[in-house]
Formats: C-alpha cells, sequence, structure tokens
C-alpha cells in the first residue's frame, strides 16, 4: 500500500460547522466529540466531495456490532484484515462498495446514551440506510439471571434517565429487538456461529450460538437466514470478504455469493484445511510428526485438519502470513460446530487418523523410494553422468545398470504420445579451445589481480 | 518486610511465618457504604449530576461506569465501575483433561490473544513437573513481545488517541486547541509533526495520520506472530513443555523484517507522547490530577531466562527475579518486593460489592502454599463462590467483578507497573539494549532507516492518566528490545544446535498444584490450578482488569478506576450542566486500558455453590 498525502485523505473538520440531532439531546455525557462516529465519517466523507458516481442503488450501509459472551478476539481478528482493509470500508474508499458505518463499542468515538442512540434508532426504522448485525459471542440464557444482572449486557435504558432508573439491556434483548428489521444478521466467531467454548460442557449460563436462539425460521428484512463466519477466533479477512462479496452483490455488480448448509459463506469454507495444508504431502506420504516442533504432518499429535472446514492455511492468518499448521499448531477443529468438545483432549490424536495415517504410512513407504529416485535424477542436468560440478558435496551421477534401465522405462513414460526433444550428445571443447576472452587476455583474465600484474611485467 | 497489613512475618532465613498469639489472623469487618448525603444532594442541586455512561466505548469488553459529579466545584462525588458480563469458563474447565486448559483458558480474552495460554502452561508445567528447552522458552518470550507490540499501539491510536484528537479537544476545551496549533512540538524533527495541533489531528479518528498508521501498525507485529505461532489471537502452537513452532531461517527473517519497520516507527512515536503529555501539563497544571492515584502497582513479570526457568515453585523467586521484566510491588512509589512468593502470599479477593457471597463459611482449602507459608483464606486457591445474582445497587453490589487486593491495599496492574518494577528493581539480564537503573529504563535502539537512538523512561513524579500513556508508548521500545533480543538469542540456539522447542510428557495422575505467574498486555495475569487423577480440581485466573476495574473492597477503598476518577478535576468547557461531556473522567479510565472480557466467574445457579475461577484479560469474573 503506497502512502497516500495526508492532505488527499478526508478531514474531519471542526464540530461546529456540524448540525445533527446530537446538539439536541437532553445532555451530552460521552460525547465527547460533540458528534457521533457516524456524524464524523460523514464530515471526512464530505470533505472530500460527493461521490460522482454511484454504482449501484446503496449508499451507505449500517453495521451493528453487538458481543454476547466473547473475548472480543473476534474484533481483534476483524480490525487486523487486509483483504479488505477495515478502514477501507469504513471510510467509503472501495469503488463500488457502499459505506460501511460501523457502530463498534471498541472503536466508536462516543460513549454512553450517544452510542447507544443508534440502535434504538435501527429498531425504531429511522436509520436513513439498511443495517446488518455482527454478533459476537454466543447468547446466554437470560431466565437464569432473571431478577438479576445479566450474564452479558449492553447498555442501559431508558437512555437519558438517572442509574437509579435505568435497567441493564441484555445483548440477547438487543438481538430481539434488532433481528428482524436487520437486512442480514452474521455471526462472527464460532461463540456466536455454534456456541463455541461458553457453550461446552460445564456451561452454565446456557449459551448458544445465535442460530440456536433464532431458531431455524429466522429470516432477515432480505428474507435470509443467519449468516456464519466460524472460527475461533475467526480469520478477520473472512468476515471482511464475506461483507464485501455480500455488499457487491447488492449492488448489482458483484456474483451471487454462495452458502453452504449451515450458512457458511461456501467459497470460503467448503475445502477441508488438510487439502491445502503445507504438510499435506508428508501425510500422502506417510510422514508424521513425533515431537512439537517436527517439520511433518501433525495429524499424529493432535491435527483434525482433514475433517475440518478451514482455509487459514491457504488464506493465512493476518495479511496473508501463518495458518496453524503452517506454523506448527495441530488445528483443533476451532471452525467447527463440535468445537471444542468433539475436538478434546488436544494434543491427542483424532481417532479416525488410526486408520487412514497407517494406510498412508503404508502406501507411503513404496511411494517414497520410488519418488526419492525419480527426485534424484530430476536433479541433475542432462549433461552430468558421471561427474557433478559442485563443490559443495562429494556428488556423483549414477551410471549403475540398474539405475540406466530405471531411467530408460521412466523417460520411455514420461514421453509416451509427447514429442521428445533430440538427444545431443554432450559437446565437449577440442583440446587446445581458446574461448574470446582467453584470446583477448591471453588467459589471464581468470587469475588474481597480484599475478596478472607480474605476468604484465614480465610480458613488458 | 513487605507486608503491613497481613499477619505475616519472616525469620532470619526469609520464611514466611504467621504473627503468633492472634486469633483470627485474617478476619476483618467489612465498612458500610453510605450514600444518603450524596442522596440528598442528587435530589437537591441541579448542579450535581448521576452520570451513566453505559457501555464505556474504546474499551475492549463490557464496561459501565457510573459517577456523581459536582459540576459546580468541578470534581466527583463519586464513582463505581461495573463489568457487564460473566461467563463461567472456569466450570467449563473443571473435571477436563489439563492439557485443554491451554486452549479453553486462552479464549478467556482474545484482545492479548496468546497470553492466557502461556500462563495456562506455566501452571501446567509446574503441575506436570516439567519445562520448556531454552529455544521453547525463547519463542514464548519472543510471541509474548510480538503479541504486546500490537496491544500498545490499539491502546494508544485507537482507544486512547481519539480523546487527544483535535475532533475531541476542539469540541470540549478550544481554548487549547488554538494553543495546540500555535505550540511547536519540541520533538517533531524526530516525529515529523510540526506543531501539537498537527499531532492531534493525526489523531483524528478514520482520517488521522496517527490513527490509520496505527491501525496498519498493530497489523506488522501480528503477521510476524502469525508467522511463527500460527495465528492471532488463540495460537495453536502453545504446548505443554514448550512451543510447537517449526522454525526455519525464513520465518525469523520474515519476523526481523517487522520487527525494524516497527524500530522505524516506534522511534518517531515514543516522543509524541512526550510532546503531548507536556503540552497538557504546561497548557494547565491541573491535567496532572486527571486519573491520578497512589503510586500502588503490582507486577508478576514475564519473558523467562531460558537457563533460570524451571516452573518449580520452590525456585519461582530465582527464576522470577532473573526474568527481562521483573516482578514486583510497589507501594507509595516504593518498590517493596521483587519475589513472587511474596506476591503471591499477599493477594486477596474480596465479593462484598460484588454479585457473590462470601465463601469463607466453607472452611480453608490450602492453610499454606505448596512451600509452607501461610496463604489468606481470601486467597484465589481458596476461593469458592456463591454467586448471588442481584440488581445493581451502589450501596451494596454492582458488579460481576471481585476486588482484589494485595496486602489489604489498592494496587493497580498495566504494561507501566511492568516497565516500573523493571525500572526499579535494577535485576534486568545484562545486554546490549535495555539497561535498569533504579530510577529509570534505558533502551538503546539500533540504526533502521532512521538513525540509532536512545530513550529513557524515568520513573515519574506524578502518577496519572498521561504518565500511564506515555508509559505505554515507552513500553513498545522495550518489548521491541526484547523481541528483538529474542530473535538474536534463538539464532544462537540454532547456531549451537540447540533446536528444541518441546519438551515430552506424561498427564501426571496423582493430585497437583500449579500457578502461572505471567503478564498481559495489561500487565499482572495469573492462573491457579489444581489437578487429581489426571483432570482439572479447581482452576482460576486473576487478571489485570481484575484489579483495576475492581469495585470497593469490604475496608472501605474504591478499586483503581474509581480513584483515578473521584482524583479527576473536571477541565472541559461546557456552559450548561447539560453540555457536560465527561472526557476527563474517560480519559482516566480509558488510560488503564481496560480489558473486560477476561472478569470472569460463574454462576452456579440458584443456592448451589460452585468453586470460582477467575477468568481474563480483564477483569470481571466470568
Ligand atoms: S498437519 Fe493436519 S491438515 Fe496438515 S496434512 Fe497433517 S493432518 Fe492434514
Ligand atoms: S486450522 Fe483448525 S485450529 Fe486453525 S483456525 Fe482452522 S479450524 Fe481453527
Amino acid at each position: 500500500m503506497g502512502e497516500i498525502p495526508e492532505k488527499h485523505v478526508g478531514e474531519a473538520g471542526s464540530p461546529k460547522q456540524h448540525t445533527s440531532e446530537t446538539a439536541s439531546l437532553p445532555d451530552q455525557v460521552g460525547n465527547v466529540g460533540r458528534r457521533t462516529m457516524e456524524e464524523l465519517v460523514e464530515d471526512i466523507c464530505a470533505s472530500q466531495g460527493k461521490t460522482q458516481l454511484s454504482l449501484g442503488p446503496l449508499e451507505k450501509v449500517y453495521v451493528f456490532w453487538l458481543a454476547g459472551m466473547s473475548c472480543d478476539g473476534c474484533t481483534v481478528s476483524v480490525t487486523g484484515a487486509t483483504e479488505p482493509a477495515l478502514e477501507d470500508l469504513l471510510t467509503g474508499s472501495i469503488p463500488g462498495v457502499p459505506l460501511v458505518i460501523l457502530h463498534h463499542y471498541v472503536l466508536q468515538l462516543e460513549a454512553g446514551d450517544h452510542y447507544m442512540q443508534s440502535l434504538l434508532k435501527a429498531e425504531q426504522g429511522k436509520l436513513d440506510g439498511p443495517y446488518v448485525i455482527a454478533y459476537e459471542g454466543s447468547i446466554p440464557d437470560e431466565n437464569l439471571t432473571a431478577g438479576g444482572e445479566p450474564f452479558a449486557g449492553e447498555g442501559s435504558l431508558p437512555l437519558w434517565a438517572p442509574s437509579t432508573e435505568r435497567r441493564r439491556v441484555s445483548t440477547a434483548e438487543w438481538v430481539k429487538r434488532l433481528a428482524p428489521g436487520a437486512a442480514a444478521m452474521i455471526a462472527v466467531g464460532t461463540c456466536a456461529t455454534w456456541g463455541g467454548i461458553p457453550a461446552a460442557y460445564g456451561n452454565i449460563t446456557g449459551s448458544m450460538s445465535v442460530m440456536d436462539w433464532l431458531g431455524a425460521d429466522y429470516r432477515s428484512a432480505l428474507g435470509l437466514p443467519v449468516i456464519n463466519i466460524p472460527g475461533c477466533a475467526p480469520v478477520g479477512d473472512n468476515f471482511t470478504d464475506a461483507v464485501q462479496a455480500i455488499l457487491l452483490f447488492l449492488q448489482g455488480l458483484g456474483p451471487l455469493p454462495e452458502f453452504d448448509e449451515l450458512g457458511r459463506p461456501a467459497w470460503q469454507f467448503s475445502e477441508t484445511v488438510h487439502r491445502h495444508c503445507v504438510r499435506a504431502g508428508y501425510y500422502e506420504e506417510g510422514v508424521f510428526a513425533k515431537e512439537f516442533g517436527d517439520k511433518e504432518c501433525l495429524v499424529e499429535i493432535g491435527c483434525w485438519g482433514p475433517v475440518v472446514q478451514c482455509n487459514i492455511t491457504e488464506k493465512g492468518a493476518v495479511g496473508h502470513q501463518g495458518g496453524c499448521m503452517n506454523a506448527g499448531g495441530p488445528c483443533i477443529g476451532c471452525t467447527m460446530p463440535g468445537f471444542p468438545d468433539k475436538f478434546s483432549p488436544f494434543y491427542k490424536s483424532p481417532p479416525g487418523s488410526l486408520f487412514s495415517s497407517n494406510a498412508s504410512r503404508l502406501l507411503g513407504s513404496i511411494v517414497r523410494p520410488l519418488r526419492r529416485i525419480s527426485q534424484r535424477e530430476r536433479n541433475r542436468e542432462i549433461r552430468w553422468h558421471e561427474t557433478v560440478p559442485s563443490g559443495w558435496a562429494m556428488e556423483k551421477g549414477d551410471t549403475s545398470l540398474t539405475h540406466k534401465i530405471l531411467e530408460f522405462f521412466y523417460e520411455a513414460m514420461q514421453f509416451q504420445g509427447a514429442k521428445r526433444p533430440e538427444k545431443q550428445p554432450a559437446k565437449k571443447f577440442p583440446p587446445g579451445h581458446q574461448s574470446l576472452p582467453d584470446r583477448v587476455y591471453d588467459g589471464d583474465y581468470q587469475v588474481l589481480p597480484e599475478e596478472r600484474e607480474k605476468k604484465a611485467e614480465k610480458r613488458a | 518486610m513487605c507486608f503491613k497489613n497481613l499477619p505475616i512475618e519472616f525469620d532470619a532465613q526469609g520464611n514466611a511465618q504467621l504473627i503468633g498469639g492472634v486469633a483470627n489472623p485474617y478476619a476483618y469487618t467489612p465498612r458500610q457504604i453510605k450514600r444518603d448525603k450524596l442522596e440528598e444532594l442528587l435530589a437537591r442541586n441541579g448542579h450535581i449530576k448521576d452520570v451513566s455512561i453505559s457501555p464505556v466505548t474504546r474499551v475492549a469488553g463490557a464496561l459501565s461506569f457510573h459517577a456523581v459529579a459536582d459540576l459546580q466545584e468541578r470534581k466527583f462525588l463519586e464513582a463505581n465501575s461495573v463489568a457487564t458480563i460473566f461467563r463461567g469458563y472456569e466450570v467449563i474447565l473443571k473435571g477436563r483433561d489439563p492439557r485443554d486448559a491451554i486452549y479453553i483458558s486462552s479464549r478467556a480474552c482474545g484482545v492479548c490473544g496468546g497470553v492466557h495460554s502461556t500462563a495456562a502452561c506455566e501452571a501446567i508445567e509446574m503441575a506436570f513437573g516439567i519445562s520448556p528447552p531454552p529455544l521453547g522458552t525463547v519463542l514464548r518470550n519472543l510471541a509474548l513481545a510480538l503479541d504486546f507490540l500490537y496491544d500498545h499501539p490499539l491502546h494508544l491510536f485507537l482507544l486512547a488517541g481519539p480523546d487527544y484528537s483535535q475532533v475531541v479537544v476542539e469540541a470540549t476545551s478550544p481554548a487549547m486547541w488554538e494553543k495546540a496549533q500555535v505550540t511547536e512540538a519540541p520533538n517533531a524533527e524526530v516525529h515529523q509533526f510540526k506543531t501539537i495541533g498537527d499531532i492531534m489531528k493525526g489523531l483524528n479518528p478514520l482520517s488521522g495520520k496517527l490513527y490509520l498508521d496505527g491501525l496498519k501498525m498493530t497489523r506488522t507485529p501480528r503477521e510476524a506472530y502469525s508467522v511463527l505461532f500460527g495465528k492471532y489471537p488463540h495460537p495453536q502452537t502453545v504446548v505443554p513443555g514448550g512451543m510447537s513452532s517449526t522454525v526455519t531461517i525464513t520465518d525469523f527473517n520474515e519476523t526481523l523484517t517487522r520487527l525494524q519497520k516497527m524500530m522505524d516507527w516506534t522511534k518517531r512515536m515514543i516522543l509524541l507522547w512526550d510532546d503531548l503529555t507536556e503540552f497538557f501539563y504546561g497548557f494547565n497544571p491541573e491535567y496532572k490530577k486527571v486519573g491520578a492515584r497512589d503510586k500502588n502497582m503490582i507486577d508478576l513479570g514475564m519473558w523467562d531466562d531460558p537457563d533460570s526457568y524451571d516452573a518449580t515453585y520452590a525456585r519461582c523467586n530465582e527464576w522470577g527475579e532473573a526474568r527481562w521484566a521483573t516482578p514486583g510491588v510497589v507501594i507509595d512509589g516504593n518498590l517493596v518486593t521483587t519475589k513472587l512468593q511474596q506476591i503471591n502470599l499477599g493477594l486477596e479477593e474480596f465479593v462484598e460489592h460484588s454479585y457473590y457471597e462470601n465463601w469463607n463459611q466453607n472452611g480453608v482449602r490450602f492453610k499454606t502454599d505448596p512451600s509452607g507459608a501461610p496463604l489468606s483464606p481470601n486467597h484465589p486457591w481458596n476461593k469458592e463462590t456463591m454467586p448471588k445474582p442481584s440488581k445493581e445497587s451502589w450501596k451494596d453490589r454492582y458488579t460481576w467483578s471481585t476486588a482484589p487486593r494485595w496486602d489489604r491495599q489498592v494496587v493497580e496492574a498495566g504494561a507501566y507497573a511492568r516497565i516500573w518494577t523493571t525500572a526499579a528493581a535494577g535485576l534486568m539480564p545484562k545486554n546490549d539494549f535495555l539497561e535498569s537503573t533504579g530510577h529509570s529504563l534505558k533502551i538503546h535502539m539500533p540504526k533502521t532507516m532512521l538513525r540509532e537512538m536512545d530513550f529513557e523512561w524515568k520513573i515519574p513524579e506524578v502518577w496519572n492518566a498521561f504518565e500511564r500513556n506515555r508509559a505505554r508508548a515507552y513500553c513498545m521500545g522495550y518489548n521491541l528490545m526484547v523481541g528483538y533480543t529474542m530473535v538474536l538469542k534463538a539464532f544462537d540456539y540454532l547456531r549451537k544446535g540447540e533446536d528444541k522447542v518441546s519438551t515430552h510428557f506424561e498427564v501426571p495422575k496423582g493430585e497437583r498444584i500449579g500457578v502461572g505467574f505471567w503478564g498481559a498486555g495489561r500487565g499482572y495475569l495469573s492462573h491457579h490450578l489444581t489437578l487429581d487423577k489426571g483432570a482439572i480440581t479447581n482452576y482460576q485466573i486473576v487478571t489485570p482488569s481484575t484489579f483495576n476495574a475492581s469495585p470497593k473492597d469490604p475496608f472501605g477503598n474504591a478499586g483503581p478506576y474509581e480513584e483515578a476518577v473521584l482524583n479527576t478535576p473536571i477541565l472541559e468547557d461546557y456552559s450548561r450542566p447539560e453540555d457536560f461531556t465527561g472526557v476527563d473522567m474517560l480519559r482516566a479510565i480509558r488510560s488503564f486500558d481496560p480489558c473486560m472480557p477476561c472478569t470472569t466467574h460463574i454462576y452456579g445457579g440458584e443456592r448451589e455453590i460452585v468453586r470460582e475461577v477467575n477468568t481474563c484479560a480483564c477483569s470481571a469474573e466470568g
């Protein structure tokens, strides 16, 4: 990403220029900029002039980020996204993609009632654009807290009332209020998509996923069931990539994004992580890591990759870097509905591997030696027969009869049905041959400078 | 003698014992909170305002804050910090295979993505009786240095930063904005922002250069982290007895590339926070009181010395003091201990103002620690929770967070506590880049694109919101040089052929106990674990934000956020009470870098008594 001269990036400008409704609200507690983040984004975009070209029906989309029983890891992942990057979505900087106005407690300029205000506006249908909910964390069963404070609360109502007259509102209640009117409901991360750790055995808060909570009949205002972007924590890019794909489709520009039977973006989650694993070749040849840190396939020290739908090995974790097995971490199935209980105890090999890894061990024991022979031969230039001109090792060509026979059949197969380049006898320079530099420099050009000087002296 | 309130004394050999002749050594009578006068004031006066900020944004996780402000006198009369989440991870961990603790407890907090897994790992290592090979320890240290290199910029530029931006300053103090635009930044030559006004403009959300670069720079260390440890947060490479990273030369080279990038940027950023701080002090010295508190802090240290760390409790004082961040407790500005065992013995948790009942009636589980020293019935190891979900009441119970105290005093945790104890102790291992002088930490950064530079963080005379942020900026340099040193150490071990990163282990079947003394981005982090028959019998986490976000304790002392707000003068401009925004109080709260996901407690249903485990990075119970 090149540096953009600062003056071309939008400017916030001064607060006085803004005439918004925040000024007319009963008080300014928490509104430290005297304008909300939403108003600020509008100011920034306005300072760059109006967009000339509208590439679709949508100009802006609100995204309300709610968190239930979460660790904020999904939020952290999304701040790491680069394809597209969060800041590009939030400033409407991607041509064709509408401006995303994100309402997120970790990033928002304003706090308290001014922050919560927009949620009520959304519920009342008073926003000037459609809204989407991104829900992070699982939803606890707040029936268990009846009469007490909720397990997971966000904001309190009524707004602007003294603290003693308010009640803390659970995030579950916000889902109930906002889900029907939302253009889409996106569950982010394994807690929200399937339940995750808060809903594992021993779950005393009655935690469950957004789908569990809303039920299979839920449809958003656009008629969509819950969209699920799993991962604990998810690859941040998977979220921004899915959002961009959906928005481009709604703009009439992008192709139809497909979702699988569990509501996952199919283009991200239909493959097992094993298929794109950097260690998959080891599995195929039946070579397995014995200790943590070994470079081979990790299945026997706890990798569940062959049955886990995840794209981290090809997508990378942050900025296309890393990935669990790329670095050496066995897959513990953190994107899957069964996580964690169906994958624990971690670091123990999955039962299924008993069959499959031993099968590849068997096959590998035949395939590996054969491959090593072909590999060795492919490591030789066609001119190297007896000697190899490498100073690194005592490398030798192979001229044994077995080798010649093997090579003969191998090459016959290699060029079957194809034109084989004609074998030419290796050209040898005739004895006494002089190259052009030899002739010009009298053979001196290869000797050390001092020697050359001495020789020159002699000649003189 | 480090304790002045707890009934513990030390014999000539330094062994702790109970002071004799006290019948109930740890007993106390809780003080009631009286609010009648305040309620009367609130009812009578228009300028006494009940301030409710729900939620506090630009912090990680769910935090609410309540205060009563006197807008005429410009001060706060009451402050309550409220953790609004509770998840119950400890119950989920109970009865499981201990190996699962690493990945499950990691999910207590995703903001510092790998700190819990590492703390859990150290607790498990103590319980299993194993310790990592040197390269394993070095990798772990490197992981944590990278972790904080993302975490501190996130706080400085995205969470706290906007409070010092043009957008906020111009709205809440136009006079200051006027002055900022014409005040030259003393270190402009280094950071390239000519005036303080330019810095403030840079901090504007979504358009300022500092904000946008800050966001991008949080990704650079995370990329290096992903290269070496797979993903961030929640890496799948932390294992009992070491790490499971397959390291290659390329991995370290790619890490080095990113550290170099961070060095260039950090060199410019540290002095920027100096300039901003001094400008506020110069504009109005009253800003020195924003977020002010006693200089009381706690840290467990971190970044183990690969040659000293053996994961035993018996030797924890030695390997603790050999760490690259020195453990310690500071009381009234004085370092009173650097011994992990003493820090552990002084720890107690109270629940008088949290949604739990006291657990002491059930008898004490451990009267002593594994070395035979006296342990309080209020120590997390002895804790059992009788949850009492109730209605919020400022007089009674108002949060899911407990109140951890050290020697019954209110201590705060943070990156600044880590740099403070390290600077004061003078125990930092000898190296070319960092030096602890007893009153400061010197940071030497080698030439990168920018010239070679030296920085010195001095233990400040005043303690407030600005100093917390300034210390955090210096911590970026500190972490960076720890990270770089760890890369060099890793190379060193690889050159010697010591390339093992993990140790073999078996899950023990007998009864075992373990503690992980570690640190999160926000400081103090301990995991306490007991095992029996190959399964977890008790698991507890004490996090930095549990300290910082704590409610009042039974001795009547407010928690650190609360105390910091009570000491904060109201300096913003407003002509009518309705125009009050609370920015000074929010600056005070945010300077702690609150992180709530890990504050954790369990709920066991009506009348059921459940052993509590405290999770997270950060502070409520859950
Ligand atoms: S490490 Fe895991 S995902 Fe990779 S090849 Fe082995 S089993 Fe498959
Ligand atoms: S590879 Fe496995 S553990 Fe890693 S992110 Fe994907 S599902 Fe999770």
